[in-house]
């Protein structure tokens, strides 16, 4: 009997721990994840048009959607309803993952209004701590950049390629621009010419401007007089060019052309536009493509994030939204020192006070990375724009003594 | 049978392997994460499930008699009980009786088919001791069957009907253990607390154990859809009469087994028993031993050897020896030594006082021994005399009665001859007397006078003036007679009187042996046969 009894016990633990060890695997291992998220958009919300890339420790998921924007120009609601589901398929595989992926990216992009995109940026152990209810629902949504925007690079892009078009159907509003594409337009005869785009790179030097850097395949019949130059630009010769586009030029938003090649001093020059391009620096963390540049970083995620935050603390707090009006702000990280600028007035157009916008915003931003636990920083800066730029600079640890109120804003310099 | 028994048992692992099954496939069907998170949880869970059920079963208990009604007895095979018939001593009729009670357990089917009934119950009577339940776990060992033991106060409660409810899961237990098995033993230990003669009262006192006995009644001979071989047997120290009578009818306690103190020889065999799991000297007399514990239990018995190797571990000795064994009687009998500071005085008159005992006992009384003499005060004694009659004895003559006085009386004439006064000391020697001479006239025709007849039945204000002073005349010339008689005795063996007093003051107790040696010594040994 006490053997038996023994031997029941044996199995009893065994039934136990075999169960338990086949609950040790992950659902969706490293090496499967882009398969896992396309198969669950596919088999539980019916989406097979997304698309997924990893890039370092950044999960890239993108999607393009019909009809992102409505006639408001805001989120359309089915729109947001599809983003709501592959955003919840993007938080199951990469909380049941044992790749050890840090953030995940989500852009979804009108197909009809060009540039119009959505786009989600998530810190993936923020997505853990909400679902463990260790922070509320509530801050999970001001950790988690949403940004729904004209993307100045797709918009440049179409831009081009719309007047690209325009030229080979000799589109009559075209006429002004051709001059400056060097050189098919000044040797070719009248509608001979014919460019096609065989490449574009962007660049997003700002949120309303962007660079692009163009390669041509080019078709032209010289003019009489100007057989000569076959020789220098065959019929078939690839050319180059520059544009820097400002969406928010809606009349001509066209700011700059410039041609790789060019007349002077009697004879036919050329630029290294792609050098001028590299020179340049991105500003915009997708691509064209619709998928993260390049990894990302807690260290931009965080000054995003406390910029995002800064609008926020001035716009729901009813006593700072009463009496402030926050312009602009700005967050970014270089050589591990954050710096967050701010346009802040107060609501009758005049400057507001600034040690109440100051030690508010450096109280909040002293919060956020304490409460992320971020170490790898060495100060942080805060420019207030409305207040003729005056400054605060604050090394890691004053942050923290001003955080548990152990400093007064009046003590800080400016 | 092993399906039959632990059939709950089963059910309960069956439906816990189930859920952890179903448990385990729950959790693989789960995303790792949550899987995790519930692993996590679990141990919180399983917590909190506990404290949760603890909480639901002690409110069941309490409050819905589940946990009332339980009984913590579990049955034990018979094999496991492990007591032998060998190892039952000092009650051959008793264990006679058992061995047909057993013997009738095991052809059980031999006696169905020549259409005989089937034993229900026994019941054991007898003092305190004497091995009843020891008797019982024998017939259990012997026939081979399970045993449940309870006692009668097991049932009790104040609850109306808890005390019926666990009669019933009992023989339930019982007739399930039964149907596997063959049989089963039910012990009732204690049986009058339960089996007392139902009383009814308006108040509605009683109620339980009214209710308790009459499911008892129903379950051993009542109305039952199967017959099982359940044998319940009953042990009670209290007399036959206390029982309900309908527990003692045919088909129920309807064998009945009589367990009395050991005899002489019974006494020497548990003596025995016991002195062969000690080391005990050669010099021990076994039936000396017997004889000096007449009337002690096969359990008295027990203990005095236990304490009699406690005290010789104190003492530092390898074996037991007769000063061990008496000091351990000695003090199951009489209590704890406990030296008082009394005058040399005080202390030379308890001296003669005793020896008066002592001397008159060995010389005149025709039953009892003196085992010891001791001026060493107990308790509320300044002195004692230890005697046991020399067997057992179940009536007394005439002359046991007139020799008992005679003992009693024997303290007051020494110290009257030896100080010319008396003390208090007698107070108590003198009661016993006068009660032994007062019933000797009053209630069995004793006196000399021929008043034959129980006196004291007939109201005493029935009994006329003058009869009264006559049977208490005839009471004074018994003591009157006695005390002639002893002053006697004492005078004409005065040296001994002396010689013993001398003894006693000098070592403050005399033993067996010493007392033995002395009267010898004097010319006035007895010569005692072992009995047969």
């Amino acid at each position: 009997m006490r053997e038996r009894l023994t031997k029941c016990k044996v199995l009893f633990i065994f039934l136990i721990l075999s169960g338990l060890s086949a609950c040790d695997k992950p659902t969706y291992p490293t090496g499967k994840i882009e398969e896992s998220v396309l198969k669950l958009c596919k088999d539980e919300y019916n989406l097979d048009n997304v698309k997924v890339k990893i890039v370092g420790s950044t999960l890239g998921v993108y999607i393009p959607v019909e009809g992102l924007v409505d006639p408001e120009m805001k989120l359309d609601k089915k729109a947001g309803e599809k983003i709501e589901d592959v955003a919840l398929s993007i938080h199951r595989v990469v909380t049941s993952t044992d790749m050890p992926l840090k953030f995940y990216i989500f852009t979804t992009r009108d197909t009809k209004t060009a540039g119009a995109e959505f786009i989600l940026t998530g810190f993936i152990y923020d997505v853990v701590r909400v679902r463990l209810f260790d922070i509320s629902r509530g801050e999970y949504f001001q950790r988690i950049l949403r940004d729904f925007r004209f993307n100045p690079a797709i918009a440049g892009e179409r831009k081009i390629r719309e007047l690209f078009n325009a030229l080979n159907h000799n589109s009559p509003l075209t006429e002004t621009l051709k001059p400056i594409l060097y050189p098919i337009y000044v040797i070719g005869k009248k509608d001979t010419q014919k460019i096609e785009i065989t490449d574009i790179e962007s660049k997003e030097l700002s949120d309303h401007e962007s660079l692009l850097y163009v390669k041509t395949v080019e078709e032209y019949e010289a003019s009489p007089g100007f057989e000569a130059y076959g020789a220098i630009f065959p019929p078939g010769f690839k050319n180059e060019y520059l544009f820097l586009i400002d969406i928010s030029l809606f009349t001509s938003p066209m700011k700059e052309i410039v041609s790789k090649y060019f007349y002077s001093n009697n004879e036919v020059r050329q630029r290294d536009l792609k050098d001028t391009f590299e020179q340049y620096k991105d500003s915009g963390i997708i691509g064209i493509d619709g998928f993260p540049k390049k990894d990302l970083d807690i260290g931009w995620f965080l000054s995003q994030q406390i910029s995002r935050r800064i609008k926020q603390l001035f716009e729901e707090d009813k006593k700072l939204k009463k009496n402030f009006r926050v312009v602009s702000s700005h967050g970014e990280i270089k050589d591990r020192v954050f710096q967050f600028k701010f346009n802040i007035t107060s609501n009758d157009g005049k400057t507001g006070d600034e040690k109440i916008i100051f030690s508010n915003i450096i109280k909040m931003a002293g919060t956020v990375l304490h409460l992320y636990g971020f170490e790898e920083y060495k100060s942080v800066e805060f420019i207030s724009l409305a207040n003729a730029e005056k400054k605060i600079y604050l090394s890691k640890e004053n942050l923290e003594i001003f955080r548990k109120n152990k400093l007064d804003i009046a003590s800080l310099k400016y | 049978m092993y399906l039959m028994e632990y059939r709950v048992k089963i059910a309960i692992t069956a439906t816990i392997i189930i859920l952890i099954i179903l448990s385990i496939w729950g959790l693989t069907s789960l995303e790792s994460f949550y899987r995790h998170l519930t692993i996590a949880q679990m141990p919180i869970s399983l917590l909190l499930a506990g404290i949760n059920a603890g909480i639901f079963v002690f409110m069941y208990m309490t409050f819905l008699q589940g946990g009332f009604t339980k009984i913590k007895q579990t049955a034990i095979k018979g094999e496991n009980v492990n007591i032998h018939w060998d190892d039952v001593i000092g009650m051959e009729e008793a264990k006679q009786e058992a061995l047909e009670v057993v013997e009738l357990i095991k052809d059980r089917t031999k006696l169905l088919k020549i259409g005989g009934k089937i034993l229900r119950g026994l019941l054991m009577v007898g003092p305190p001791g004497c091995g009843k339940t020891y008797l019982a776990k024998a017939i259990a060992t012997e026939a081979g069957i399970p045993f449940i033991s309870m006692s009668g106060s097991e049932f009790t409660e104040i609850f109306v009907g808890v005390g019926a409810s666990r009669v019933r899961k009992l023989f339930k237990k019982a007739r399930s253990l039964a149907y596997g098995y063959g049989a089963s033993i039910i012990f009732i230990d204690e049986l009058d607390a339960i089996g007392r003669q139902r009383s009814f009262s308006f108040m509605g006192g009683g109620q339980e154990t009214n209710s308790t006995q009459n499911q008892l009644l129903v379950e051993m001979d009542g109305l039952q859809d199967k017959d099982s071989n359940v044998i319940i047997i009953g042990a009670t120290n209290a007399a036959e009469s206390i029982l309900d009578p309908a527990l003692l009818r045919p088909g129920r306690f309807d064998r009945k087994i009589y367990l009395d103190r050991p005899n002489l020889q019974e006494r020497e065999k548990v003596f025995e028993y016991y002195l062969k799991k000690i080391k005990y000297e050669p010099t021990v007399d076994i039936g000396r031993l017997a004889r000096q514990a007449v009337h002690k239990s096969p359990a008295e018995i027990e203990n005095m050897i236990k304490e009699s190797a406690l005290i010789a571990t104190r003492k530092r000795k390898e074996t037991v020896g007769n000063k061990e064994l008496s000091e351990a009687m000695e003090r199951i009998d009489m209590g704890l030594k406990h030296k008082k500071h009394m005058t040399k005085e005080e202390r030379e008159m308890v001296a003669f006082h005793e020896t008066g005992h002592l001397v008159v006992m060995y010389i005149l009384h025709p039953t009892d021994d003196v085992f010891k003499a001791s001026i060493i005060s107990r308790k509320e004694t300044l002195g004692v005399v230890h005697s046991q009659p020399r067997e057992e004895l179940y009536t007394h003559n005439k002359e046991k009665l007139l020799a008992d006085i005679k003992v009693d009386l024997s303290g007051y004439i020494a110290e009257k001859i030896k100080f010319g006064t008396t003390s208090t000391g007698v107070a108590s020697d003198f009661q016993k007397a006068m009660q032994i001479a007062h019933n000797m006239v009053w209630m069995v025709g004793m006196s000399d006078a021929g008043y034959v007849g129980d006196y004291t039945v007939v109201p005493k204000s029935q009994l006329s003036e003058s009869l009264k002073e006559k049977l208490n005349a005839e009471t004074d010339k018994i003591i009157q007679n006695c005390l002639k008689d002893v002053d006697a005795l004492l005078k004409k063996e005065w040296p001994i009187v002396e010689r013993f007093v001398k003894e006693l003051l000098e070592k403050d107790e005399l033993e067996y042996d010493e007392i033995e040696a002395i009267f010898r010594e004097c010319g006035k040994g007895h010569n005692f046969k072992k009995p047969e």
